[in-house]
């Protein structure tokens, strides 16, 4: 996070560095099945974010003694691609980013699969982030979302994530890469659709709590608007039935 | 029972099954002993590296991403540009696979594919040198994103064609200026592998994953435009004879190839 | 009332309902997998991931030989079981069957009964959420694929598909794999029938009655129908 005294310039003419208003989401595409080899996946496009996620599962779960007889294990993989960045190449395997983002995304789906049906199982969710432009986390809770219900796999409930924040001195929605490095704070945030809970809250930055108290409405409104762009891909998928090329 | 004695009998039993419908001259998805799936490539399909393409043979689909960097030269040729091939069999991409560091099976199948680009000589990377202790290196990272058979001949037609859609990226003061570019790398040649396998006694080209998991014998050829430029044999063995027949059987399908990704 | 998909959470009717892949919560039941409402107001799972209940008919392969018994693969997490007190048979590694399930418990074990060998052939994977439109309604569906491919076709609830090795395989597969594709799309029989007219002619002889032709969808995808619960045994 960068002081707030930073020099880059943020909002130009009132307006973000990408010409959008305060709680306009960036393009958002979502594919559907696109692993065909996966019990369900999904492909999402957000701003310069390129994410895909697999999810196999229920499975035998692996090493044995992990598993429980209650219910499924949820595991969750995040991994950056070393080509992701716009700027060097970068190590192959996990950081310690991707490591602690692997757990907090898999706490968000803890919440919603229904594990108690598969005892002795494991679900695997693998989200690989192909190139990266700011937001990957919530992107990968968006896809993995969809990628579980294509798989078929019960959930109480569908979510969605986006990051709010400020940047310039602007409570703003969907901060892209420019905000989250030189802006004021980032908070990244996973809402249920229909019981609206929060299942993945993060912050860095300095904020007060009225602009927190804001931010978190914004967040709701802007968790509806992912919701309905992922509806709209999973109607899609099966209601065309059969399997187009998809465009990467 | 041990597991590799089961996976043996059920291949025994698998491969019986199979050799019913190969008797007939026809594979399971009605392809001919030679045909391949069809194949689509994607160029440019990330903003992220200065060349990348998306490629499928049938279900496989592999994405390549070549980005250079500024590296420092191997101390043996001070002068010449480093090429660096890395490959992962996403965990997404088959219940088979497991996450964790790349497998013998995903560093052959890196190896192979730099072998194949290497020896056809596509890239000169003598003209890659910047200054002293600097030179541009290509990364080309292959990422199996789906598995359905082959994903060796996939990966080599992504990279290729990564290759193909690279751009050159503008050099100054002895770093990359990332968004700027020079012109494109025009690769020379175009590399291709052919995989083929031995089912009993017939020869099968662009094995699908149902094949892979009965084959005797596995071989893999990447020919140039007027060259073989690669080999690896895999499991099993195969006559002189054989391999002079699969030589010529590589040089028509990889001219095919070649035909689509000159378009 | 027209049909629409639903999603995860979403209100699938006041009270409660009991249905598979639904849960309730507070008097309302709500989905918890995709699916799809019917005119009739039905709701009709798209995806969902096979959990084995007692009485259903499933199709295996023998994975392991044990004194106690035989593991048999069922496209599950945990293979399913038979104790060898309870078959006749001598089971061998590779060896099909088809049976139904006897019993499970709190942890997922599986244990079968009824056992019967099948033939040498092939075990081709099919999701078990469409089975019931593999079978079709008083099985028209599976009939038309025998009738065609020739061979004898076992579907068991779990997934698995056996098919007898005079089977003409790349058709079959080529037919099971569009009736994946468009399992909830009406008229899906004349379209397969169509299909594999145009790749064989016409229906071989000695062919059974198609069943009833032009069903509606509340047949087409009747979850609980009869059609697996009564097959061949």
């Amino acid at each position: 996070m960068a002081s707030s005294s930073s020099k880059v310039q943020l909002i130009i003419d009132g307006k973000r560095t990408d010409g959008r208003g305060q709680e306009d989401l960036r393009n958002l595409r979502i594919e559907v099945g696109v692993i065909p080899e996966a019990d369900g996946s999904s492909y999402v496009e957000w701003g310069g974010n390129k994410i895909v996620c697999g999810v196999y599962g229920p499975r035998e779960c692996i090493p044995r003694h992990e598993a429980s007889p209650y219910h499924a294990l949820v595991k969750c993989r995040y991994m950056m691609s070393p080509f992701a960045s716009l700027e060097e190449h970068s190590r192959s395997g996990p950081s310690r980013r991707s490591t602690e983002l692997s757990k907090v995304i898999r706490e968000v789906f803890e919440n919603l699969v229904m594990s108690e049906k598969f005892p002795n199982t494991q679900i695997d969710v693998y989200i690989d982030v192909l190139q990266a432009e700011g937001g990957t986390r919530t992107a990968s809770v968006t896809a993995a979302a969809v990628a579980l219900a294509n798989a078929g796999i019960p959930m109480k409930d569908m979510v969605s994530a986006v990051a709010v924040g400020k940047a310039g001195d602007l409570l703003a929605l969907d901060l892209n890469k420019m905000e989250d490095n030189f802006g004021q704070s980032d908070m990244p945030i996973a809402i249920s659709h229909r019981d609206r809970k929060i299942l993945l809250v993060q912050m860095d930055g300095l904020l007060t709590r009225d602009e927190i108290a804001k931010i978190l409405g914004m967040a709701e409104r802007g968790c509806d608007q992912v919701n309905r762009i992922q509806a709209d891909a999973l109607r899609r998928f099966y209601e065309r039935g059969e399997e187009e090329s998809v465009r990467w | 029972m041990g597991e590799e004695v089961k996976d043996i009998i059920m291949a025994n039993i698998r491969r019986d099954i199979m050799g019913n419908t190969l008797s007939k001259g026809i594979r399971f998805d009605g392809r001919s002993f030679d045909e391949y799936r069809p194949i689509e490539v994607q160029m440019s399909v990330l903003q992220s590296a200065e060349g990348s393409a998306m490629a499928k043979i049938g279900q496989t689909m592999v994405l390549a991403s070549a980005k250079f960097d500024i590296v420092k030269p191997f101390a043996d040729r001070p002068r010449e540009g480093v090429l660096v091939t890395n490959s992962e069999l996403l965990p997404t991409a088959s219940p088979s696979f497991e996450p964790g560091p790349p497998d013998e099976n995903s560093v052959e199948m890196a190896r192979v594919v730099d072998r194949a680009i290497r020896s056809s000589e596509c890239i000169d990377l003598s003209s890659f040198f910047v200054e002293e202790e600097k030179v541009l290196g290509i990364y080309i990272d292959l990422y199996v994103m789906n598995h359905a058979g082959n994903y060796t001949d996939t990966a080599a037609l992504a990279a290729t064609a990564a290759l193909m859609d690279m751009k050159m990226p503008k050099v100054e003061g002895g770093k990359i200026i990332r968004g700027e570019y020079t012109g494109m790398l025009n690769p020379t040649k175009l590399p291709i592998t052919t995989t083929m396998i031995k089912v009993g006694s017939n020869w099968l080209t662009d094995p699908s994953r149902e094949e892979e998991r009965v084959l005797e014998t596995a071989l893999t050829i990447g020919t140039t435009e007027g060259h073989v430029c690669a080999m690896q044999k895999g499991r099993g063995s195969l006559s002189k004879d054989e391999l002079l027949e699969r030589i010529d059987i590589a040089f028509k399908r990889g001219d095919d190839i070649r035909r689509i990704l000159k378009g | 009332m027209e049909r629409r998909i639903v999603l995860p959470g979403e209100k699938i009717s006041e009270g409660r309902l009991n249905a598979p892949n639904t849960y309730y919560d507070s008097g309302i039941t709500y989905a918890a997998v995709i699916g799809m409402m019917d005119e009739e107001g039905r709701y009709i799972p798209l995806e969902n991931r096979y959990r084995p209940n007692v009485g259903d008919v499933v199709v295996g392969m023998v994975t392991d030989v044990r004194h106690a018994g035989f593991e048999v693969d069922l496209r599950l997490p945990q293979g399913g079981f038979i104790p060898t007190r309870d078959v006749r048979l001598t089971l061998q590694l590779g060896d099909f069957v088809i049976c139904k399930v006897k019993s499970v418990n709190e942890v997922g074990d599986v244990d079968l009964g009824e056992v019967r060998r099948l033939p040498k052939g092939k075990i081709i994977e099919f999701p078990s959420a469409k089975v019931p439109r593999l079978i079709g309604k008083k099985s028209s569906m599976l009939n038309l694929l025998k009738d065609y491919v020739g061979g004898d076709l076992m579907v068991g609830n779990n997934g698995y598909v056996w098919a007898s090795e005079q089977s003409d395989m790349p058709l079959l597969l080529a037919a099971i794999m569009m009736i994946e594709k468009k399992a909830h799309k009406h008229g899906l029989t004349d379209e397969i029938s169509a299909f594999l007219q145009s790749q064989r002619g016409e229906r071989p002889a000695g062919s059974r009655e198609s069943g009833e032709e032009g069903q509606t969808a509340q047949g087409e995808e009747e979850i609980t129908g009869e059609g697996y619960g009564k097959q061949q045994f």
